[in-house]
């Protein structure tokens, strides 16, 4: 399975380390399958510096604002998502206010563990009818493994009423054929380590997940040939000045990040059963929107799906 | 900082060291005599890795530090939502029934467990324990990335709202009144309202989940006072003079825009900031530099056995690799100037430490970071 084949389905679950580029992934696959022409809401999940927002230049909001043919963005915060739901369920605008303009009633739903988790996943059951594709920039993966663990929680909690109701919903969702998780990760030990962990402890939690691919952000595929990585030691002992260090520091860090991308393929391939998509550093210079396209071109590159469109 | 700080609370975004800070600062503080405990929240193992530990759980650990010629101590605590929730309800419990009772309830089991929330509830709790306990001199506290580090310094406040009894007996009156204080509701006016938003409520989220949310809130009922209590202890603590907040960030773009939101919101609670640490910073002096005059001698003698193309191969690759390298480090500059735009008198230093040749997972690398942080003093005298 691989990139084209999730942007056909209906959900697309983006997590990984903080700091891997997971919102840049999230935002090219999204930018990817609307060049393809599918109806795409790309959500990001209640941030408070929406990411979105620099990447797009648009003020995101909790309505979807159109960001590009065929791509609406949108900023899922708690307190929107819960007023949704209860208007969905009380659909008079007064007796909403009157329950949410309740202090105590606030006060209660603010503190309650778990409200959040239910609330949120039921907006994306919402969005999945509504859109060809969902694609949502998770939170870190830490928190993300136990938001996908919710929706079994609270149906081994409630067998009956709404809250059961939205639980199931949640839970055929995720394990729908259509509904794909891809854990972001970058050539380095600790992230490698983390995704590994991430992999398994959501495979035993939430088993019909699927979780087909990682992608491993600024990775650096080894070029150097062992003659070359000789020659560049052997350096490392030249007697100079401070630019003759900075150059040869340049050099050792791009050789050992080589070397990191090397570790990282293998390991995710042999400790994961995870599909692995590379997508090569490339520059930040022109600012993140470009940096974006980039990516997208760059996941298009690695299977048979069409970049026009992207630029 | 580290010499009068009580409790360091390190925020920022993820992958950017911040693990590594906390381990830093405590290992330094360590060194120069303190009792210190570096406490993480997070729920991956970061602060294991960072201090070469395989692993560590829900027990203060101790780090070996007799390679360091220490004077103080280091223990690290990482929290295991789970145990941490069971072991507080059996200090807490009034008696043994109702602890078990607790500790059965499906409801606890859940939310003690699976949400995301109840890690920040138990931070403070252990926050709480550890700092009162006068087992440490400090307290290092490596807070998850954005998003739940600000639900974390929240959520005293949200749990002692919760635990407010105001909130309780609105909730528990159409149950047991009585059994929960053993007095009525002052004005009817509020009971009328509450028994018509609480049938809403109940028609909206299912009479199931407030049943069940009742009966946990009524086994609870003699511990509310020390939940309040000690959230609002925390958050004093958090404003007090001996508690800083620190920003740790890498010089890029979310990052940057992170670290902005959070010296926004440290203003506006009022809590004391100690100042950022732009971390990863690559050390470019700016120049552009020639390959082939700086190491084209070189490649020539020590290449002298392999062929032309190689050594040709070599000039190219040291010359692109140190152009990706000036341009990564003049992009990174920018995002530093940035923070420089924003950072107001109050908002304490700003210190770039540039970025190590390795990862930081040993005591080792984290003296070496601690130098580029601190500054590679003799630790037994001089304020770093």
């Amino acid at each position: 399975m691989d990139i084209a084949d999730i942007v056909y389905g209906n959900l697309i679950l983006v997590t990984g380390k903080g700091g891997v580029g997971k919102t840049q992934i999230a935002a090219a696959i999204g930018t990817l399958a609307a060049a393809q022409g599918r109806k795409t809401a790309l959500v990001e999940m209640g941030d408070q510096t929406p990411s979105m927002n620099r990447i797009f230049s648009a003020n995101i909001g909790y309505e979807p604002s159109k960001v590009a043919d065929n791509l609406w963005a949108l900023n899922v915060d708690w307190a929107s998502a819960l007023q949704e739901w209860i208007q969905r369920v009380v659909p008079i605008k007064r007796v909403v206010k009157l329950i949410l303009e309740n202090a105590l009633v606030r006060r209660f739903l603010d503190a309650t563990p778990g409200n959040r988790e239910v609330v949120v996943l039921s907006k994306l059951v919402w969005l999945c009818q509504q859109y060809d594709l969902v694609v949502v920039d998770l939170p870190a993966s830490g928190h993300a493994a136990s938001l996908m663990a919710a929706p079994h929680r609270m149906l081994e909690l409630f067998r009956n009423g709404p809250i059961a109701d939205r639980g199931r919903e949640a839970l055929k969702l995720l394990g729908d054929p259509g509904t794909n998780l891809v854990l972001v990760a970058m050539p380095e030990e600790m992230v490698i380590n983390e995704t590994i962990e991430t992999w398994q402890k959501i495979r035993e939690s939430t088993p019909s997940l699927k979780m087909p691919l990682v992608v491993l952000n600024r990775a650096m595929r080894p070029t150097l040939t062992d003659d070359e990585r000789e020659l560049l030691s052997r350096l490392e002992g030249v007697e100079g000045g401070a630019d003759t260090a900075e150059m040869l520091k340049a050099a050792r860090w791009e050789a050992r990040q080589e070397a990191s991308t090397a570790v990282a393929m293998s390991r995710l391939t042999s400790e994961t059963e995870m599909n692995l998509v590379e997508i090569p550093a490339l520059s930040a210079k022109e600012g993140s929107a470009p940096l974006v396209r980039n990516v997208a071109a760059a996941l298009a590159r690695s299977s048979n799906l069409r970049s026009k469109g992207i630029k | 900082m580290i010499d009068k700080k009580r409790l360091i609370v390190c925020v920022g975004s993820g992958g950017v060291g911040k693990t590594s800070t906390s381990a830093v600062l405590g290992l330094r503080a360590a060194i120069r005599g303190r009792r210190v405990l570096v406490l993480t929240i997070d729920p991956a193992r970061r602060l294991a890795n960072s201090l070469g530990l395989s692993e560590f759980g829900n027990e203060e650990t101790r780090i070996d530090l007799s390679s360091t010629q220490a004077r103080g101590t280091l223990s690290a605590l990482m929290l295991d939502t789970q145990t941490t929730f069971d072991q507080l309800i059996g200090r807490l419990a009034p008696d043994a029934q109702t602890r078990e009772k607790i500790l059965n309830n499906e409801i606890y089991r859940t939310l003690s467990n699976t949400f995301a929330s109840s890690q920040e509830y138990m931070a403070t709790e252990a926050l709480h324990d550890v700092f009162t306990s006068g087992r440490y001199d400090l307290v290092v506290l490596d807070t998850p990335p954005v998003k739940n580090a600000l639900d974390f310094m929240e959520a005293p406040g949200r749990l002692s709202r919760f635990f407010d009894k105001r909130v309780i007996r609105w909730f528990l009156a159409p149950y047991d009144e009585k059994r929960v204080f053993g007095v009525k509701m002052a004005s009817t006016l509020v009971a009328g309202t509450s028994a018509v938003v609480f049938r809403l409520l109940g028609y909206i989220f299912g009479k199931d989940f407030l049943d069940e949310l009742s009966e946990f809130l009524l086994l609870f009922k003699d511990m509310y006072d020390g939940f309040r209590v000690r959230h609002e202890e925390v958050i004093e603590l958090f404003k007090s003079d001996a508690t800083c907040f620190l920003t740790v960030c890498a010089p890029t773009e979310p990052s940057i825009e992170v670290a902005s939101f959070f010296a926004k919101e440290l203003r506006k609670r009022n809590y004391p900031r100690a100042g950022v640490i732009v971390n990863q910073v690559y050390p470019a002096s700016g120049t552009k530099l020639d390959a082939k005059s700086l190491l084209g001698d070189a490649v020539e003698e020590l290449g002298a056995d392999m062929k032309s193309s190689v050594r040709a191969g070599i000039v190219a690759r040291l010359g692109s690799a140190h152009g990706r390298f000036r341009e990564m480090a003049e992009i990174q500059r920018g995002w530093v100037r940035e923070v420089q735009s924003w950072m107001g008198p109050n908002d304490g230093f700003l210190v770039e430490v540039p970025r190590l040749e390795r990862e930081v997972h040993d005591l080792s690398s984290l003296t070496e970071m601690g130098d580029l942080l601190l500054g590679a003093r003799d630790p037994s005298r001089g304020d770093p």
